[in-house]
């Protein structure tokens, strides 16, 4: 049996579901799935410039488990864009950094420590945990 | 309890900012004494870093709570440290929207 995978952390979900291609009539080939760990390892190394070191550890997983994270979703990518096939975010081993969220409101919010779960906009307790 | 909004413009219509570290105001508003004032983002246009250097300035400002549409996973973590809490809202509002939400 396989060893079980550690959760990887991330900071946010991306707040949409994928990418389709332009100007296709019919559907080519299969779907890409990116999930959760490689949508945020290309946030942290290409959008918002880490190191591998700084995004690894900021993911809570070393170095070179980053890397092969990072290296799946370029050929992932390369894949969608050459064969022009839609990308899919979905699943993965992920844990989300505690963020919450408020309906009434519409806003996603953290909580500084010692404080009771109360959205700072309508005061009203919160009820969905990590989006 | 002040609050520190990234912001587009210098006016009350502008609109949240999209990113924290590249806004090019920020707005201040004291809940208790009502007072309010705008500041430049003065570390918009670097290069790197731009989102630790404004949470730097508003550090010094004693804020409690910051306001944009997003922030970088380095911003994340200064802010987390230091017991700020961060607020996204889902939808595009203006300044005077959020004055009222929280009052």
């Amino acid at each position: 049996m396989g060893r079980i995978k550690k959760d990887r952390l991330i900071q946010m979900a991306p707040h949409f579901c994928g990418f389709k291609p332009q100007g296709l009539q019919c559907k080519t080939g299969e779907d890409v799935i990116i999930n959760f760990e490689e949508y945020e390892a290309i946030n942290l190394c290409d959008y918002e410039l880490l190191t591998q070191a700084e995004a690894a550890k900021l993911m809570k997983i070393s170095r070179p488990t980053f890397t092969r994270i990072y290296e799946s979703v370029r050929r992932k990518i390369a894949k969608a864009f050459v064969e022009g096939s839609c990308i899919q975010f979905e699943g993965g081993n992920v844990a989300i950094a505690d963020w919450f969220k408020c309906n009434e409101c519409k806003i996603t919010f953290t909580l500084p420590e010692n404080t009771t779960k109360h959205c700072p906009f309508c005061k009203t307790q919160v009820t969905i945990i990590n989006n | 309890m002040t609050f520190a909004i990234a912001t587009t413009d210098n006016n009350l219509k502008a609109l949240v900012d999209p990113h924290f570290g590249k806004c090019n105001w920020f707005f201040l508003y004291d809940t208790e004494t009502n007072q309010s004032s705008f500041i430049e983002n003065s570390a918009s246009q670097n290069q790197e870093n731009a989102g630790c250097d404004a949470a730097g300035i508003l550090l010094d400002k004693n804020i409690s709570m910051a306001i944009a549409g997003r922030f970088g996973s380095k911003v994340v973590d200064v802010f987390r440290k230091n017991n700020i809490q961060m607020v996204i809202p889902e939808t595009q509002q203006t300044i005077s929207e959020i004055i009222n939400q929280i009052k």
